[in-house]
């Protein structure tokens, strides 16, 4: 094997373990709270983030290159005009449902919004601050 | 962007991963730039020219017959 081949060989190896361990983790937490070891869940949980980020952190290879950030770049754009959508109409109609009918927003569905708003104020904040910067 | 980039991997005999490594990209990323899929930045752009040893509008055609760009020359 070249070197260069054993270089992207490694980066796989790395990456799949980035992913690997937040996965284990987050499963790992989920199955072990089911079975009623919320504390030993939580432990799991950590264990797998951190050792994500032991393996960004603590490799030389670089682990994205920049169409992996290109890609996350138009996936977050995406995620976002579809968030705005939802915000906008969702929104709108959380105010007038209630005066044109006898539905009652459920405190749930108000939260749900309220999250989607406290997006954008985090994407408002991070745009301004991207802007001053640059 | 129009490239001739597999044809110049091809002359050198290297693979996709071996020019990936080069420049230190995936081999996804070389794929996608052969197929005309992603457009290199201007950083990667200079190490692909420089690894072919050409320069990069010899690598790369932007294109820009009809266009504007041209239309103002």
């Amino acid at each position: 094997m070249s070197s260069g081949s054993n270089r992207l060989a490694k980066r796989d190896t790395y990456r799949r373990l980035l992913w690997g361990s937040i996965l284990a983790g987050v499963a790992g937490g989920l199955a072990l709270r089911f079975f009623e070891y919320p504390l030993v869940g939580e432990g799991v949980y950590w264990l797998g983030i951190v050792g994500a980020f032991a393996v960004w952190r603590g490799t030389s290879i670089t682990l994205f290159d920049e169409r992996d950030t290109a890609i996350e770049r138009r996936a977050s754009q995406l995620a976002l005009y579809a968030s705005a959508l939802v915000l906008v109409v969702g929104a709108s109609l959380m105010r007038v449902l209630p005066r044109v009918s006898e539905y009652t927003v459920a405190p749930e569905v108000q939260g749900f919004l309220y999250g989607y708003v406290a997006v954008f104020a985090t994407f408002a904040v991070a745009f301004l601050w991207v802007r001053y910067r640059s | 962007m129009k490239n001739d980039l597999r044809q110049r991997r091809e002359v050198d005999g290297s693979s996709q991963a071996d020019l990936a490594a080069a420049v230190d990209v995936t081999r996804q990323t070389i794929n996608a730039i052969e197929r005309d899929r992603y457009d290199p930045s201007i950083e990667l752009a200079f190490k692909l020219a420089s690894h072919f040893d050409c320069r990069i509008e010899d690598l790369f055609d932007p294109e820009l017959n009809g266009t504007g760009a041209e239309r103002d020359e």
